[in-house]
């Protein structure tokens, strides 16, 4: 009844939205054939014959932006904290947040149906829908005429934030920080500390060597804490099979995080990596993992809190997965004390020859970021607003806090005291509280690392303050691998080229193309089919193999693949034009 | 002289009725507000199915869509999917429309025979409370308790030595329309019961006494009695329910699936969600839509027509 009643509510929408539209026609017909022309340049026109822009005096007149964020922010305050407030002061902007609830496609797909806008949008990976119903303005103008700080941020970046060769407009400001460094591995092979301690710290840096620390520790201890003992957990719940089931196979075999696809470095020729020959050993020995007992037979049934509350049980010694996927249980485990049971991160490949690429560069990723919608009050205050956000001024206010507040200057040096620091670290509230952290991601911002006029950080991650923040058997485990921190066990990013094509995975495969569809279909096989393969009988691994195989190849392999490299050309070009 | 009368009647007809619309002209204008919401809200939006014409694209008037003719139904009945989450939405619905129907009004039957008011009413309020749990909360506790690691299921049936090897129920794909349907009946069955309870108070006490003088005794009373008294109620709740045979959401399924069991799991909602809306194919999602709809409507009326010919009952 509920099933029929939603139907008829999107029915229902889409009627609206063909009602809303022919009203409408005039406004958007407008935007739709001139892309970069008409709600950009003319209110722009008349600010730089007015005002003058350039000189950075602002309209500082109280002003109400509406935005949606795809990305929930739960400590948003409404602008109400201290920095929120200072924000309004120094801008006259006030922000309306929406955020979603559920389905974020769904809600953009809605949103980009009706026509109806906030002033400002952040899409995520599905804004290409957005683009194709014309929400977005062309920024190029703008950015040229009103963004001194932006374009100081992005720099020689500017160009791969146009969209496409065929439509080379700038729709939003990147989200991520510009020229971040990574001081700390994203993905990895884990195992608690007890068992690499137990084992004597040995080399693990192939799957035999990580294979034979668990089963060596799981011999010798069945049960952990009175319950048996799991020898390793995988998660596939919804979309989670991706981080912890299919992506570890391409970084095993030495790829970078492209996504469903491997990118050759030498060719530029993207493949889904599953079919990749190395791929199938990798879960050959997943097979064999499992064959041996030493996979949890619950991997691929398990929900997501069922995993969390496994891993803070203590009692699962390895994991493969993202560290912002365990994160949040490992915190468990630490508030109770169970360091032994925490996770190091080992860079573990197929062989000895293999370079584990987590920290392989993609350059600045420029795939995501907030646009102005084309319905949006008053663009030029808008992109003003943005700009204002990119500079050092409100960088330091958005990382730092409030001067003589949230930190102190001492011989010109920003300095944040331990009591303050403390708060900051152990308060979940703090964000919300001081709102600082709240205006930074997705909005432009700078990278960790990346300095100021005065030479300190923008943001107030260090490595130092990663390091200080290990508990002591990290350290000893460290310690005993000879390095200070997670990274130092990983190879290093300048062993590798920059990836000229940035992340294949912020790619988008056009909706509605019987690519998209094929794509769909064809991760709908691999989510089924990889774990099938994973817990069949060994001798019937190839078979079941070779059918998974068939099967994405009568879906269309063929030509999806097709079908990417030319989206993957095509981006290669804009960006190293 | 035999048209003039006939034209005569017409003619009172016609001031009969004529008289009847300004006799009950406050009623008529009471219900006015309430048939323009349903033409607003149920048959307005039936414009929208032109969207199954077209290949849609937001953001444009209607004079400016492609009309594509049959091209989405074309693809939709050429899908294998379509009929493999076409199959598993029928088995799923039929399995929950013979459990969620006939345990409730068993269920009721037996809570009627309790003589003791204030059991039978804790009874039923107990058995109705899991209604108001959320599917997300229902699919958590049934994993958990047909989990391998310590679930109960699995620990009982072990313990009576039934089974030497914890059963991985959830990964089991033929299981998986039994799981459903069974944590549905455990959801439901209370909820459902209600109206029949509702319908069994509202027999008539002396066709019991009188039942009872005639010797009748519990069993033949149930079957003389209660059964032949909540008939109607029965049937209307049976021709309706087949008309919503169709739309079962997807809430249960989704939650309660995973990658093992996929191919029992996905229902037409999770399908127009994945293959439709969620890839932008809006016109894609209303063809499913139509196809829904007329199935939908089709049962509802042949179920109606065949009841009303076997039974006299009908809801139209």
């Amino acid at each position: 009844m509920r099933g029929y009643a939603r139907l008829l509510a999107v029915i229902l929408a889409c009627v609206l939205i063909i009602a809303g539209c022919s009203s409408n026609n005039n406004g958007n017909n407008a935007g739709n054939a001139q892309p970069s022309g008409n709600a950009a340049n003319a209110p722009g026109d008349t600010d730089g014959k007015g005002t003058g822009g350039e000189t950075g005096e602002r309209d500082l007149s109280p002003i109400t932006f509406t935005m949606f964020s795809a990305d929930l922010n739960p400590n948003y305050e409404n602008m109400q904290s201290p920095v929120g407030q200072e924000i309004t002061k120094r801008t006259g902007v006030t922000l309306n947040i929406e955020y979603p609830v559920g389905d974020i496609k769904q809600k953009i797909s809605l949103m980009a149906a009706s026509g109806d806008y906030p002033d400002l949008i952040f899409a995520k990976g599905d804004q290409n829908i957005l683009v194709d119903a014309g929400a977005f303005i062309d920024l190029t103008d703008l950015i040229e005429e009103h963004g001194p700080n932006l374009k100081k941020l992005y720099g020689p970046y500017l160009k791969r934030l146009r969209y496409s060769k065929d439509d080379p407009s700038i729709y939003f400001v990147g989200s991520f920080g510009v020229d971040a460094q990574q001081w700390q591995p994203n993905n990895g092979f884990q195992l608690q500390h007890a068992a690499v301690k137990e084992a004597g710290y040995p080399s693990i840096k192939t799957l035999q060597d990580y294979e034979k620390v668990i089963k060596d520790y799981i011999e010798k201890n069945p049960t952990i804490d009175g319950q048996p003992a799991i020898g390793l957990s995988l998660i596939a719940d919804d979309w989670r099979y991706l981080i912890s089931v299919t992506n570890p196979a391409v970084f095993a075999t030495g790829g970078p995080d492209d996504g469903e696809w491997y990118v050759d470095p030498q060719t530029h020729k993207a493949a889904l990596h599953h079919t990749r020959p190395e791929e199938k050993e990798y879960f050959r020995w997943l097979n064999h993992m499992n064959d041996i007992g030493l996979l949890d037979k619950e991997s691929f049934i398990q929900k997501y809190d069922q995993y969390q509350a496994k891993i803070s049980s203590g009692r699962v010694v390895g994991l493969i997965d993202a560290k912002w996927q365990y994160e949040q249980a490992e915190l468990a485990l630490r508030q109770e004390g169970k360091l032994d049971r925490m996770y190091g991160m080992y860079p573990v490949t197929m062989n000895e020859n293999v370079k584990y690429a987590d920290f392989q560069s993609a350059g600045y990723s420029a795939g995501w970021g907030i646009g102005i919608s084309s319905t949006a009050k008053d663009p030029v205050r808008a992109i003003q607003f943005l700009d204002w956000l990119a500079s050092e001024e409100a960088q330091i206010l958005n990382n730092w806090g409030i001067e003589g507040v949230h930190y102190t200057i001492h011989d010109g040096k920003r300095v944040i005291s331990d009591e303050e620091m403390n708060k900051r670290t152990t308060d979940p509230e703090y964000g919300k509280k001081t709102g600082i952290g709240v205006y930074t991601y997705p909005f432009p911002q700078y990278g960790d690392g990346v300095l100021d006029s005065t030479g300190q950080t923008y943001t107030i991650n260090s490595k130092e303050q990663i390091a200080k923040n290990y508990t002591d058997v990290e350290k000893e485990v460290l310690s005993k691998y000879g390095a200070q921190m997670w990274m130092d066990l990983y190879p290093a990013a300048d062993e590798f080229p920059v990836k000229p094509w940035g992340a294949a995975w912020q790619i988008n495969i056009p909706q509605e193309t019987d690519a998209a569809v094929q794509m769909q279909r064809i991760s709908d096989i691999i989510k089924k089919r990889i774990p099938e393969a994973i817990l069949a009988k060994p001798d019937q691994f190839d078979a079941v193999w070779d059918s998974f195989m068939s099967d994405i190849q009568r879906e269309g392999l063929d030509q999806l693949t097709e079908e990417f490299n030319g989206l993957l050309q095509e981006r290669l070009e804009l960006w190293n034009d | 002289m035999q048209l003039q009368l006939k034209a005569e009647t017409i003619e009172r007809k016609k001031r009969n009725s004529w008289r009847k619309i300004v006799q009950q002209r406050y009623l008529l204008l009471m219900s006015l507000p309430f048939v323009v919401w349903l033409f607003i809200f149920h048959y307005l939006p039936l414009w929208g199915w032109t969207m199954a014409f077209q290949r849609y694209r937001p953001g444009r008037s209607f004079f400016e869509q492609d009309w594509v003719g049959f091209t989405n139904f074309v693809q939709l009945f050429s899908d294998e999917r379509f009929y493999l989450v076409l199959r598993n939405t029928v088995a799923m619905s039929f399995m929950a429309l013979i459990v969620g129907y006939t345990v409730p009004i068993i269920f009721a039957l037996l809570l009627n025979e309790i003589r003791l008011i204030t059991f039978k009413r804790t009874m039923q309020t107990i058995s109705y409370l899991p209604h108001f749990v959320s599917w997300v909360i229902v699919a958590g506790i049934v994993t958990k308790m047909l989990s391998t690691e310590g679930g109960p299921i699995n620990e009982l049936l072990m313990a009576l030595n039934i089974i030497d090897q914890p059963i991985q129920f959830m990964a089991k794909g033929e299981w998986f329309w039994w799981i459903v349907t069974l944590s549905d009946m455990w959801k439901e069955t209370g909820w459902n019961s209600i109206i029949f309870l509702a319908a069994i108070a509202g027999i008539d006490p002396e066709q019991y006494e009188a039942a009872t003088v005639d010797g009748a005794g519990r069993f033949r009373r149930m079957w003389h009695v209660t059964l032949p008294g909540i008939r109607p109620t029965i049937f209307i709740m049976l021709i309706l329910s087949i008309g919503w045979l169709m739309s079962i959401g997807f809430e249960k399924q989704f939650l309660l699936g995973n990658p093992m069991v996929q191919d029992y799991a996905e229902v037409i909602d999770l399908y127009v969600l994945n293959y439709g809306i969620n890839l932008g194919r809006y016109s894609y999602g209303t063809a499913i839509g139509i196809f829904n709809s007329l199935v939908s409507i089709t049962l509802l009326l042949s179920s109606n027509y065949i009841f009303k010919r076997l039974t006299k009952e009908s809801v139209i």
